[in-house]
């Protein structure tokens, strides 16, 4: 993981201290409300429904020990107790007062984190893949190059008041497990014919109410020319991004007005402009990122897993577990763990203070003192061996965090909705409560398999229900809730967006519409076919009619 | 009828207008008022940023909250009808 | 970046951006342009430009800190402006993209712009400022710096140095002053600029009480507000008789001075001294700017001679040290200080009949370390 130096630290701090500044000014009267809104949204402060929210960095979903304690500390000290993670592998704290948020950040700063753009229209927190660095599809780690975008993009003083918010992931695997191309620019490691390495370059996807799937803007980027073309992407949406209508503000509407051709165009224009030299990626950097993110030092693989197969013949709970939870891991005799974040009839993405303290244990003991935070809202120890597994499993189970439904029904993606959100039309956690509770029989979940159930509380759509294999949408219609639901979207490299598929149902009726179409899957799909292929082969027809039956 | 409400800039919390001027966390000290006078308070709100985020008036009747309002300012007076902020009031 | 008072009103009267006015003047001209304009005509017309003011819309409109970046990279050598919508936050982007000053909106603080200015020590990404990026300080970090400074600088008025010390490493800047003869000079240059960056004074318990006096005479004077006393720690332990600078000044100059000023040395990369080639013995070749041990030390008077340094005096009715009068031309501590004549250094009073030249604050501390074991033994 990467970790701080003086020139990291000290930029830090003097954030912090600017910060303070400010919500001085605000306090005392020198900053209107207006003109404070945009410096407290570029560190993470919003105000909702009941109070203040913070949403902490979590670059590219990498922490350790001592930094999810902090987030533990944090939430015990100056919250409720508990914290939400994102589907951009944040974590938002929901009721910190304004006066504190100063002596949070301190002590955030401590562990090396931070809250700089994690709001506001500019260059936001990058994301990666949960994966990176263990996945064998890989063809780099994204992690160094998510940092130096990091670190171009901090206080970049052109990028800073752009249209809109500006979000980026990188992937470096051609499987995409980021939702790389629901991003403003989304970047995939590649090598060119002669092994050169250089990226995909894919700009103007996003969510909200005009939502797009990415475009490849260029097929190859040298390495060494990745910022020179970030800013040349970034200097035309700031000139010719709209900013007279919020909803239109965003890059894609810029990309899609424009023509992709048109848009692709300007940029090269404006990437011929740029000088080379002083944009070029500094190779020594590079380098000395890369050393942080060095393969662990890992145990070889013993002939046999003692204790994996034991507990695996003995325990039909562990076996599970095992199926759902694991991700392989290139290192032979070891495995990626997700700790999924969805109990039954629990809020998708929350911990409380003493579940991040315990896994912070568990971090500490079995997985080289990492976690992560992924885009579906759960945490994953990077790098758990075999044999360490059943001991896992068991310490998780005794912090409720043994839930083995990673990747199926029940891992429901949800966005706060109206319970804490002041821009939503309708509450997202109770519906994703109940349909948890509805599709919790294990037996049916893992018949059913892969299947991905976004929830949104609004068109803003952050819990990106566009891209759910079903998704669902609050409305509101004359003070009621409402929930219209999409069928098709898809958040990997076949990324699309999903179709409503018709009138809207109201709150209790959505848990067993969905059970519906998952049966009317399960009755109509092909051997080895995932619900999504097989809503591909049909269309949406059948699913449909499984939604507006008669109950 | 209308009820004040706003955030209170120091910590966020959400407050309405009580009787004799005074700022309540507690909806049910919330006062109506008729038009003019609502208009001329949050008008007095605006005027203290110093103390307030975001006042504005909301449409209510002696019943409660009306009815477009009623869902989302019932969660502002009663907090989240779900998650763990239940367990820690 | 300079920061224009509002009520300066630069550029509201200028005529806005037009390709008619550019295509038919010859006259280097001033013009006002909105952040939306587009580059490509200034560009073209930028020889002839001899002032933009860039008017901002609203605060939140940032296509003015892109349009600075593409003319400067362009060539745009004019002088750019910033007007408008403006807050102190966009202090240190304007000065990042290439604007030259800002016009502060009517009512705003010049003081929180100008802390605004200085929030941000180092900046990661290149931008039009050319600022040394923290990638480059990270690899090749201060000895490049230092001389693309030097190069660039060397020749440079003292305020020039003194501005881009400040400018380029805000808030990582300190002055290190003995409030001895000459000392006034340096630290009003200072204070012309700004006068709240912190002045280190090495308090040896061993200065002349008119050195004291003059410290806080000066401190009034010039406005200073942030005038730093650095004691030796554990002095009693280390020298109890108070005697040590009569038997080994090396070692008492490393209690009194080395020790104190490496104990802030964490708190600013930057130090600018009062030193002078005209000082003689090791400073003959002193340049602007060099690096000491990591850390860099400003030297904006390094070239000047003694008939200018008396001319600032004057011009700028600076007070003098008492003891001037009496013929000491280099103040330190009493014990090692005596007056010097006319056809001496003026620094041959300092340690006078000793093998010693420099305290060794000035002196990477292992050479410091190395000479005390030297004459020690
Ligand atoms: S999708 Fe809407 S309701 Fe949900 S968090 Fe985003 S803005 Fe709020
Ligand atoms: S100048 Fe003399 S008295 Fe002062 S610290 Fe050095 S040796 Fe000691």
């Amino acid at each position: 993981m990467y970790r701080y130096d003086e020139f990291d630290s000290r930029l830090v701090a003097e954030r912090i201290e600017q910060f303070s500044d400010q919500v001085a000014r605000r306090l005392d009267g020198r900053l209107t409300e207006d003109q404070f809104k945009p410096l407290r949204l570029m560190n993470g402060v919003y105000l909702q429904l009941h109070a203040y929210m913070l949403r902490v960095a979590i670059p590219y979903g990498e922490l350790n020990a001592a930094r999810l304690r902090a987030l533990a500390d944090i939430a015990r000290r100056y919250d409720k107790g508990y914290g939400h993670f994102t589907t951009r592998t944040n974590i938002q704290f929901n009721w910190p007062a304004l006066v504190d948020v100063p002596h949070i950040l301190k002590d955030l700063a401590r562990v090396e984190m931070h809250a700089i753009q994690t709001s506001g229209n500019c260059i936001r927190n990058v994301t990666t893949d949960a994966l990176a660095g263990i996945a064998a599809d890989e063809v780099e780690d994204p992690r160094p190059w998510c940092e130096l975008i990091r670190q171009w993009s901090t206080f970049h003083p052109e990028f800073t008041f752009l249209p809109r918010k500006f979000k980026i992931a990188v992937i470096g695997a051609p499987k995409d497990r980021a939702a790389m191309r629901t991003h403003d620019i989304g970047l995939e490691i590649v090598r060119d014919d002669t092994g050169a390495l250089g990226f995909r370059l894919f700009v103007g996807g996003g969510q909200g109410r005009l939502p797009h799937i990415a475009s490849e803007l260029k097929s190859f980027i040298p390495a060494e020319e990745l910022f020179a073309w970030l800013t040349a992407t970034l200097r035309v949406y700031n000139r010719h991004g709209r900013r007279d209508n919020i909803h239109k503000a965003r890059i894609k509407i810029l990309v899609a007005s424009l023509g992709l051709d048109a848009f692709r165009a300007e940029v090269e224009e404006a990437f011929a402009a740029l000088p080379k030299a002083p944009l070029a990626v500094p190779e020594a950097e590079v380098e000395r990122i890369k050393a942080y993110f060095a393969p662990r030092p890992y145990a070889a693989a013993p002939p046999r897993f003692a204790a994996f197969d034991r507990a695996l013949m003995t325990d039909p709970a562990f076996a599970r577990w095992t199926r759902n939870n694991l991700r392989p891991h290139k290192q032979p005799g070891y495995a990626a763990v997700v700790i999924s974040l969805k109990p039954v009839g629990g809020v998708p993405g929350d911990a409380t203070a003493e579940q991040m303290d315990r896994v912070a244990d568990l971090a500490e003991r079995f997985s080289f003192d990492q976690v992560r935070v992924t885009y579906e809202q759960n945490l994953l120890l990077p790098h758990v061996a075999m044999d360490d597994l059943p001991e896992l499993h068991a310490a998780l189970g005794r912090a409720g965090l043994a839930e083995a439904n990673a990747g199926l029904a029940a891992d429901i993606i949800s966005c706060p909705g109206l319970d804490y959100c002041s821009l939503a039309n309708a509450r997202s956690i109770p519906v994703a409560q109940a349909l948890s509770e509805r599709l919790s029989d294990p037996v049916f979940q893992d018949a059913v398999g892969e299947v991905r159930i976004n929830i949104s509380g609004c068109i803003n759509a952050c819990g990106h229900h566009h891209v759910g294999h079903i998704g669902i949408l609050g409305v509101d219609k004359q003070g009621e809730e409402f929930y219209q639901i999409t069928l098709g979207g898809s958040p990997d490299e076949t990324a699309s967006i999903g179709q409503i598929v018709g009138k809207g149902l109201p709150g209790e009726a959505v848990a067993p519409a969905i059970e519906r179409v998952l049966k009317a899957y399960l009755a109509r799909r092909d051997a080895g076919e995932r619900f999504i292929d097989t809503l591909r082969r049909l269309g949406a027809d059948p699913f449909k009619e499984a939604i507006y039956e008669a109950a | 009828m209308k009820i004040l409400t706003a955030n209170r800039l120091a910590d966020g919390a959400v407050v309405w207008l009580a009787l004799g001027g005074r700022w309540s966390t507690e909806f049910e000290d919330a006062v109506r008022l008729d038009p003019e006078p609502a208009a001329a308070a949050l008008a007095q709100a605006e005027a203290q940023p110093g103390r307030f985020v975001a006042p504005y008036l909301i449409e209510a009747d002696a019943a409660g909250v009306e009815r477009r309002e009623r869902l989302r300012e019932s969660i502002r007076a009663d907090g989240p009808t779900a998650g763990h902020s239940l367990e820690n009031v | 970046m300079r920061l224009l008072e509002a009520g300066e009103r630069f550029g509201a009267d200028l005529p806005e951006i037009g390709l008619d006015e550019l295509a038919g003047s010859n006259a280097i001209v001033a013009l006002r342009a909105g952040g939306e304009t587009e580059a490509a005509p200034i560009l073209a017309a930028r020889e002839r430009i001899g002032r933009l003011v860039v008017a901002f819309s609203g605060f939140k409109d940032g296509r003015g800190f892109s349009l600075a970046a593409i003319l400067r990279e362009g060539g745009f050598q004019g002088e750019l402006i910033a007007t408008g919508d403006l807050i102190p936050d966009h202090a240190p982007m304007l000065a990042r993209c290439g604007f030259d000053a800002a016009e502060l909106p009517v009512g705003a603080s010049v003081e929180d712009w100008r802390r605004a200015l200085g929030s941000f020590s180092a900046a990661y990404q290149p931008a039009a400022d050319h600022a040394a990026t923290v990638w480059a300080r990270r690899g090749a970090p201060l000895k490049a710096q230092v001389e693309a400074l030097n190069a660039e600088l060397r020749d440079a008025p003292a305020s020039e140095i003194v501005q881009a010390a400040l400018t380029r490493f805000p808030g990582r800047v300190a002055v290190l002053s003995s409030f001895g003869a000459e000392a006034a000079v340096g630290l009003h240059l200072v204070a012309e600029q700004d006068a709240s960056v912190p002045v280190l004074f090495l308090d040896t318990d061993r200065h002349f009480i008119p050195t004291l006096d003059y410290r806080d005479q000066l401190t009034e004077r010039l406005g200073l507000t942030d005038v730093r006393s650095l004691r030796p720690v554990e002095a009693e332990t280390h020298d109890p008789k108070g005697d040590l600078w009569r038997s080994n000044p090396d070692a008492c100059c490393d209690l009194r001075k080395v020790k104190p000023l490496a104990s802030v040395r964490p708190d600013f990369d930057v130090l600018i001294t009062g030193r002078k080639r005209i000082h003689g013995g090791t400073r003959l070749r002193l340049p602007p700017f060099e690096l000491v041990e990591g850390q860099i030390r400003v030297n904006p008077l390094a070239n000047w001679s003694t008939d200018e340094i008396e001319a600032y005096f004057d011009a700028n009715t600076l007070p003098r040290h008492p003891l001037t009068q009496g013929g000491y031309r280099s103040i330190g501590c009493w014990p090692c200080t005596q007056p010097s004549s006319e056809d001496e250094d003026a620094r041959a009073g300092r340690w006078k009949g000793l093998d010693k030249t420099e305290c060794g604050i000035h002196m990477p501390s292992r050479w410091v370390a190395e000479e005390i074991a030297r004459r020690a033994s």
